[in-house]
């Protein structure tokens, strides 16, 4: 580490002031806005009380960028939009323009570098992801290959809104779920199936034995002792693979190539409109880890999306459509097997079960 | 808090952390709590004892780990 | 720079239409050695079905225990360029808004000092710098001061806030979301950066309930925008959308409180009875708007499955006056989180979640403690089931004829 002492290190700086980054329209009618306008799938207008109106073109980027990417868009945004762009939590890109004229030139640019104009309206959205194989020690199945195999077999309903409602997916790659996975219309999700190994030797000298225990949700993990010094021992049966104590105990992995793999989760979302927001429920419960294109996750995403698309009235999210017509229905149109992996035996989950003679015939 | 408190207090945040290390691993909040209870008799609070680990920590008698969950480690 | 390894697996996601991270990645590699190896690696991992990283470690720059996510290779030998590669996370600005002249600083410091791959953004809100050795890191973070930006969190600490896109450019923001964002981000320096933490909290700012930040899903502490007053509607523009949809079965009978009715007369509705659940407003934007008495419902508790199970984030607070709290420098929501804060440090555990903490002391508990009354808001109905802990009762020589108050 460089030598910093008898210079004064200045910290805590915190963010960058967002006053600097906003476009001059934006900063004029900032709280003023009145409507907006849906013009394309990849452009709409927000329009001030003041008159004022500002354009929104949206690009679809694959989240894991080069500088040269970066560099690409700011070339854009100084060429039609006074430098101004911002990111979206869904990782599209959009460019803030005050003059229409701008936006046909752009979207043409765009085109240019190869990148998808959409992502706004009844559309599928692009996928929140986390890091996988490139990036994380606890990955069950790679982020950026699944979603980059959706994102192409699904490109159609990116660009063009053909569906009733709009479909988020997520995706993944272990329990820790760094992407908000578990309220997503479809949800990818990674899972190890076989309990962590157990590597006495780095246990003993790695591991902090309490907090190894502690880490365990179903108090799988139990004390032990290992050539005399402490240790702990697994209960197989209670493991549900969570991973959770490899993170903080290096000497149990749990990755394990024949068995981990991904499973898909259905019909949950985050936002308040009409029902209230709810978690994913479980559709499909193991597909295989086939790289680089995982064909059988990418069709059983598409099945879903198909079946919804035949199915739902304008306006239902997923998880409503499913509501509407009950889950005997869902797993028989799709095809998916339902069972026993998928009725909750997990604390409080008994909550799911159906305690009513309420059973559409 | 006087200086000379100020003095023991980091001293004996640095003897902790030196006592078990390879053992236990101190959370900031551990740290804390064992001091608090230490220096009882000398009216050292919280804020105290965080100032403390944070001068520790920028002058490099201290550094942060991470194993699943942050802790106060002695550099290298 | 030549290829240095073949990737037969990876060139497969070079195809299709969607932008490809591998090309991306190729893309780095021409300006970054290290990259080159990553493909090499991740190539590896491709053909074995696993990941070949290790956790942890000793990695930050002086005197923070945060921003930086430490990730070492366990195949350093074979591909020496990813022996060290960790994160740098960088605090975005609120409503991840730019000008191209500091995102340039930006890339330029990742091609010079990383492996010139990044995220934007990682799923907390942060810009990601990946692929950085130990050796930079100080180089780096001096550089980002210099023009304004700083790290983010991570550990146990306070993870680094973010927001929706708020009034800057969303007709349905009831409070300034960017504002309260940047204030307590600034605030909150500390804590972010100096993880004294039981383990991770993270704050996110929503000015509606569609909820662009997925808050309720995945802070610990929601603050999803709301009204107080009615429903601002243009009865004009109402018969308009009619004459293009059904009103009655896309709009009205949506209603989860059918609390609307539409007749000749016009669209009413009774406010008192909306749940501010914004479907009537998302449907007909150009005719109906949220009220002016705008503010937002604190919410509490939502986390991943790690380790007790997943949770979504429940009502603390119903109405939070934003506006009014600003004027005073956000101090009653800074009040009101360092309460929350210290019942968290005194009795929650290493790794347990606020909300986790909640369920295991119970919510009537917590509330007591952080000083706020149980009220029917809270709950979507009172207890079902009758195994009430009543906490006192009285003596027949006391008390005569009055109920305690359990
Ligand atoms: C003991 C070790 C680790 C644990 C317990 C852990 C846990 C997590 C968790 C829970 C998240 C999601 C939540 C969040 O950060 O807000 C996360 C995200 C992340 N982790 Fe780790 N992690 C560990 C090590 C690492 C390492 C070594 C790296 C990289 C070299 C890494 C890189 C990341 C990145 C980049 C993200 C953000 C993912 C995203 O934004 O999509 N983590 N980690
Ligand atoms: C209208 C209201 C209620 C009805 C009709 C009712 C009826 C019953 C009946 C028939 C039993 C079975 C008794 C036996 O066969 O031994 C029972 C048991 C029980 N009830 Fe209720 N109950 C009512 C309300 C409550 C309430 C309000 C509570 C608690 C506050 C309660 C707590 C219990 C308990 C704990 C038992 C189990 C007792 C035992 O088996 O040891 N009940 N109740
Ligand atoms: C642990 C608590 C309770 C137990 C064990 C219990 C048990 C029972 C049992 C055994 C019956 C008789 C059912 C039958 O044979 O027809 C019954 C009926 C009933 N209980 Fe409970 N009960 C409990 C709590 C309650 C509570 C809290 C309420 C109301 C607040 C309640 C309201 C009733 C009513 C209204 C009936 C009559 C239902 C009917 O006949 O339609 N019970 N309960
Ligand atoms: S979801 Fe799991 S494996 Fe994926 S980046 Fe997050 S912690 Fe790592
Ligand atoms: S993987 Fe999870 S459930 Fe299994 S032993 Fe480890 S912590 Fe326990
Ligand atoms: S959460 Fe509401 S206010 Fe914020 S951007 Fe989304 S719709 Fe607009
Ligand atoms: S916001 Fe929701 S609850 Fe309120 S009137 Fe509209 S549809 Fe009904």
């Amino acid at each position: 580490m460089p030598d910093v002492s008898g210079t004064k290190r200045i910290t805590d700086v915190g963010p960058h002031d967002y006053h600097d980054f906003l476009h001059p329209v934006i900063k004029n009618n900032y709280g003023k806005w009145k409507y907006h306008e849906i013009l394309s799938t990849a452009h709409m207008v927000h329009v001030s009380e003041t008159g004022d109106k500002i354009y929104s073109v949206r690009v679809g980027s694959p989240r894991l960028v080069s500088g040269s990417f970066i560099k690409d868009l700011c070339d854009l945004a100084d060429k039609y939009s006074e430098g101004y762009l911002r990111f979206t939590t869904r990782n599209n890109v959009e460019f803030l323009l005050d003059k229409e004229d701008n936006i046909e030139p752009l979207m043409n640019d765009i085109k240019k570098l190869n990148l998808p104009l959409g992502g706004i309206g009844n559309v599928v959205a692009n996928i929140v992801h986390t890091q996988g194989w490139i990036h994380c020690h606890t990955a069950a199945s790679d982020a950026s290959g699944v979603t980059k195999s959706l994102m192409d077999d699904l490109y159609e309903y990116y660009i063009d809104a053909k569906l009733p409602a709009k479909v988020r997916i997520a995706f993944a790659c272990c329990l820790n779920m760094c992407g908000a996975v578990h309220c997503s219309d479809i949800a990818v999700l990674g899972i190890h199936r076989r309990p962590p190994k157990l590597l006495s030797d780095k246990i003993i000298n790695l591991c902090e034995i309490p907090s190894t225990i502690a880490s365990c949700p179903t108090n799988a993990i139990r004390p032990d002792t290992y050539n005399g010094k402490p240790s702990v021992k697994l209960i197989e049966e209670a493991c549900v693979f969570c991973g959770n104590c490899f993170t903080v105990c290096p000497g149990m992995p749990i990755s394990d190539p024949l068995n981990d793999g991904v499973s898909i989760w259905v019909g949950g979302k985050v936002s308040n409109a009409r029902t209230k927001p709810s978690f994913s429920k479980l559709a499909v419960s193991y597909l295989e880890n086939d790289p680089p294109r995982w064909p059988k996750v990418v069709e059983a995403v598409k099945t879903i999306l198909d079946a919804y698309k035949n199915g739902a009235e304008k306006g239902e999210r997923v998880g409503e459509w499913i509501e509407r017509i009950g889950w005997p229905k869902f797993f028989k149109i799709t095809g998916f097997k339902f069972t026993k992996y998928h009725i909750d035996d997990f604390r409080l989950g008994e909550a799911t079960m159906n305690y009513s003679a309420q059973v559409r015939q | 808090m006087t200086d000379e408190t100020k003095a023991q207090l980091e001293e004996a945040i640095v003897n902790l952390i030196r006592e078990f290390v390879n053992r236990k691993r101190f959370k900031p909040g551990d740290v804390v709590k064992e001091m608090e209870v230490k220096f009882s008799a000398s009216d050292v609070t919280k804020d105290d004892v965080k100032s403390a680990i944070r001068e520790l920590t920028d002058s490099g008698r201290l550094i942060y780990g991470y194993a699943g969950g942050s802790f106060l480690s002695l550099p290298e | 720079m030549g290829k240095k390894y073949e990737t037969p697996l990876l060139d497969e996601l070079k195809k299709g239409k969607w932008p490809s991270f591998v090309a991306e990645m190729e893309r780095a590699a021409e300006t970054s050695e290290m990259t080159g190896d990553l493909l090499g690696q991740v190539e590896q991992s491709y053909k074995e079905k696993m990941g070949h990283w290790k956790h942890g470690g000793m990695v930050g720059v002086k005197g923070y225990g945060s921003g930086i996510v430490g990730r070492f290779s366990d195949l350093p030998e074979k591909y020496p360029g990813v022996k060290e590669f960790h994160t740098v996370r960088i605090n975005q600005p609120s409503g991840f808004f730019y000008k191209s002249d500091s995102l340039r600083k930006i890339v330029d410091i990742g091609e010079k000092h990383a492996s010139s791959l990044f995220n934007f953004h990682g799923s907390t809100g942060d810009i990601q710098i990946l692929g950085v050795k130990t050796s930079e890191l100080e180089t780096i973070f001096q550089q980002l001061v210099s023009f304004g930006f700083d790290l983010g969190g991570s550990g146990s600490a306070l993870r680094t806030p973010s927001c929706c896109v708020g009034m800057a450019r969303c007709e349905f923001a009831n409070y300034d979301a960017m504002h309260i964002c940047y204030n307590i981000t600034q605030a909150f320096q500390d804590e972010m950066h100096r993880p004294i933490f039981n383990y991770k909290f993270k704050f996110k700012f929503s000015g509606c309930g569609n909820d662009c930040t997925a808050s309720i899903a995945r802070a610990d502490m929601s603050i999803i925008g709301t009204w107080k007053d009615n429903i601002r509607i243009d009865q004009g523009m109402v018969k308009e959308y009619a004459k293009k949809m059904n009103l009655h079965k896309y709009v009205t009978s949506k209603c989860p409180t059918k609390c609307m009715n539409y007749s000749d007369t016009g669209l009413e509705i009774d406010d008192s009875n909306c749940s501010k659940c914004m479907h009537c407003i998302n449907v007909m934007p150009k005719a109906l708007r949220p009220g002016i008495k705008g503010g937002a419902t604190i919410l509490l508790g939502s986390k991943a499955p790690m380790v007790s199970g997943p949770r979504l984030s429940m009502v603390l607070v119903p109405f939070y006056d934003v506006a009014e709290d600003a004027k005073n420098g956000y101090q009653w929501f800074k009040d009101f989180v360092g309460k929350i804060w210290e019942f968290w440090d005194e009795y929650g555990v290493n790794r347990e979640r606020i909300g986790e903490l909640i369920q295991r002391v119970g919510i009537g508990n917590f509330l007591e403690a952080i000083g706020l009354e149980p009220l029917p808001e809270m709950v979507s109905s009172p207890r079902g089931n009758p195994f009430v802990l009543y906490e006192d009762y009285v003596e027949a020589d006391e008390g005569q004829g009055e109920s305690p108050q359990g």
